[in-house]
């Protein structure tokens, strides 16, 4: 056991350091606490710009070689990179499907055709989205009924996908579609890519909980979509939503910490404003929130170890739960330090312009997103603690 | 930050845990409730490894954990983790004894608030094993060490029958064996405070072991309880605790060896993060045995105690955040 990595690593942080110095754009060093809610532009041309820079000297996905946006890095190397991007707050992309999800998928599973889309989706050229939840499959995805139909070289799709980030601006998407409907729910799916400018493909906003239009719904009638766009096997589809970065998944939790750690700093700096930094109980549940987030950083760092050792950590199943929780716990606290001013969010009255507010609403983005929390709680009993199905 | 132990580390380990599988089993600490001469035997199993008191403190942890696991009844804390290191920080020549296993003792420092600070009182509380070792190292309130043979002593009866705390009255003729500083003694408590967390979590995973092995087999309702989302979603919380407190403690062990500067504050979240799983484990353990879990004949209640017996020693939660807060704020 030790604290500190060794010296091949510390070169790689010297050398992103730098490149970071020269390169980062004013806009990318602002330490949101989240991503993805501004007002207007969904997608900035500035970030725009830096995804493709990043790309282009290889720190886009350092895991991955040169010609997909990477430089070979080792995991150990990969997490440094994580670790130094999340401690600067500074983001890769505002559109986190394309290189995260698609790419990877694409990567696998797809035909040549297919895989000669990454690049451009790495690089952040062509904007993805990703069909998935719909009005009855929730939590329960495996019940989705948008259904694809062979009708010559073409599938034909009908149905309604919801809560379908970056939708208003994606030129494609990678849409789970059921094929056929007389197996078991998880045996008949498959997985299309579908051009968005398709006829047939309707999209229509969605505002989320604090009234920025920041997903959509997509509707689906009779939109015909090329046989040879069906990634990986005809109804092969569910095994391919588990896809993302292999060799970042050990690291998904360093953003998550990153985020906590940065509220816990301004909680601290909240409650000196507020004058109640020698209140007892805000000092203990400052403290909380802190000690939390230490043994949860340690947690990730655990669970590194156990994928270097065997390919994968039951340790990062329980980072997304406690991370979006605790996230949650923080802004709520934020709010309450602030008595009577916990709930304004106006720019002259309210602290940070509603930080601790507005923050609150949309941590409930983590805690439901890729999993509730209590998906997540499922999930670690039955295959991380192997307790039977109900 | 790199969890992975050495081969030396797993040996240490593996051969600790099957050491106290084949020599404590849950039949002594029942033995131990009326007997006290009942733990003897382990002691001298486990003087092996007296050269802890001044080893690393992941090792340290690492035999701490397994003794957790078990609820074992044994002097090894009050000598590894206490009377060890305060030996050591004073240069005492008895020292090498204590490491060989042949001689032991214990630290008599908390008065009568329970808190372990240098303090004027004689009559010093909550002092482990002081009635079953050769010494007990009073600490006075110029941090002045005095080593007594077999001064008055009184058990404090508490919610734990796996460890035995002592009023010690230290007015008494003893040996000056030198002052330790205020860093020194900071330091040794700092470790003890990590390696009894160390302990809680080893309780907190026997709980949770107990706990999934009992959800899984006990049938209600035509299926086994652990099918069951109230269930599954309470284990999942257990072992999420208990993971992150295992973390949080070799953690802070690595930053106290290191001499790093986050050691301070790492302690603090080691003891709290164990103390919160280990009551978790207790309180929801109990709940998923149901009628049983509340039985004297079921062995549960050994570690809900020891659970609840070392939160309350050497600072419990609240009082780790608030200290923490203090480092903080």
């Amino acid at each position: 056991m030790h604290l500190a990595w060794g010296p091949d690593e510390e070169a790689f942080r010297a050398e992103l350091l730098a490149f970071l110095d020269e390169h980062t754009p004013m806009e990318a060093r602002t330490r949101r606490d989240f991503q993805g809610c501004e007002d207007g532009e969904v997608i900035p041309a500035w970030s725009r710009a830096w995804q493709a820079t990043l790309f282009d000297h290889g720190w886009m996905i350092p895991g991955y070689p040169p010609e997909l946006g990477g430089r070979d890095a080792t995991p150990v190397q990969t997490l440094v990179y994580l670790e130094e991007m999340a401690a600067r707050g500074i983001p890769r992309s505002m559109h986190f499907p394309g290189y995260a999800i698609v790419a990877p998928t694409l990567l696998e599973h797809g035909t040549d055709e297919q895989r000669a889309l990454v690049p451009a989706a790495i690089r952040g050229d062509t904007v993805w989205c990703i069909g998935m939840s719909e009005p009855n499959a929730g939590s329960d995805l495996a019940g989705l009924t948008t259904r694809a139909e062979l009708d010559g070289d073409d599938f034909v799709v009908n149905g309604q996908k919801v809560w379908t980030s970056y939708a208003t601006v994606a030129e494609k998407c990678c849409c789970y579609v059921r094929t056929d409907p007389h197996v078991p729910k998880h045996k008949g799916i498959s997985l299309l890519v579908v051009d968005m400018d398709t006829p047939g493909i309707e999209v229509r906003p969605l505002r989320h909980i604090t009234g920025v239009a920041d997903f959509a719904e997509v509707f689906f009638t009779d939109v015909r979509v090329p046989r040879t766009n069906l990634v990986g096997a005809p109804n092969d589809g569910w095994r391919l939503t588990q896809g993302s970065l292999a060799h970042e998944r050990a690291g998904l939790w360093v953003e998550g910490v990153a985020r906590l750690e940065q509220a816990i700093t301004g909680l601290i700096d909240l409650a000196h404003r507020r004058g109640v930094a020698g209140d007892p109980v805000v000092r203990r549940k400052i403290a909380e929130a802190s000690s939390r987030a230490t043994s949860l950083r340690a947690l990730g760092y655990k669970g590194i170890t156990s994928f270097a050792r065997q390919g994968a950590s039951p340790e990062h199943s329980y980072m997304k739960l406690a991370t979006s929780e605790a996230g949650k716990a923080c802004f709520e606290l934020g709010m309450e330090i602030q008595g009577a001013y916990g709930s304004v969010v106006d720019e002259e009255r309210g602290e940070e312009a509603g930080r601790w507010a507005l923050g609150f609403l949309i941590s409930f983005a983590n805690t439901i997103a890729g999993g509730t929390s209590e998906i997540q709680r499922n999930i670690i009993a039955q295959r991380v603690l192997g307790l039977p199905r109900s | 930050m790199d969890f992975t132990l050495t081969s030396e580390q797993e040996l240490l380990r593996d051969s600790v845990r099957a050491l106290l599988a084949r020599e404590c089993p849950t039949s002594l600490l029942r033995a131990h409730i009326d007997d006290l001469g009942a733990g003897e035997p382990l002691w001298a199993q486990l003087r092996e490894f007296a050269a802890l008191g001044t080893g690393a403190t992941v090792d340290l942890c690492l035999v701490m954990e397994q003794l957790g696991y078990v609820a074992a009844p044994s002097p090894f804390f009050a000598i590894t983790c206490l009377y060890a290191p305060v030996l050591a920080a004073i240069g005492e020549s008895d020292l090498d004894a204590v490491l060989a296993g042949e001689a032991t003792g214990t630290v008599a420092l908390a008065g009568a608030d329970g808190a372990w600070h240098a303090n004027a009182e004689s009559a010093k509380t909550f002092v482990p094993d002081a009635a079953t070792v050769d010494l007990v190292a009073a600490i006075d309130a110029n941090r002045a060490v005095t080593l007594l043979a077999a001064p008055p002593v009184r058990r404090i009866e508490t919610l734990d029958t796996t460890r035995q705390l002592y009023d010690v009255e230290t007015g008494v003729p003893g040996t000056a064996a030198g002052v330790i500083s205020h860093d020194a003694l900071s330091g040794v408590l700092e470790r003890a405070t990590v390696a009894l967390a160390a302990e809680m979590v080893g309780t907190a995973r026997r709980l949770f072991d107990m706990s999934l092995a009992y959800a899984t087999k006990r049938v209600q309702f035509g299926v086994p309880i652990g099918s069951f989302q109230a269930i599954q979603h309470k284990l999942a919380d257990m072992s999420l605790d208990v993971e992150r407190a295992w973390s949080a403690v070799y953690y802070a062990a690595m930053t106290i060896d290191a001499v790093a500067d986050d050691r301070h504050r790492a302690t603090h979240a080691a003891k709290a993060s164990a103390g919160e799983a280990a009551t978790r484990a207790a309180k929801d353990g109990v709940q998923i045995h149901g009628g049983i879990g509340f039985t004297w004949e079921h062995d549960l209640q050994f570690f809900i105690r020891r659970a609840y017996g070392a939160e309350a020693l050497l600072g419990p939660t609240g009082w780790h955040h608030d200290r923490l807060a203090d480092l903080l704020m």
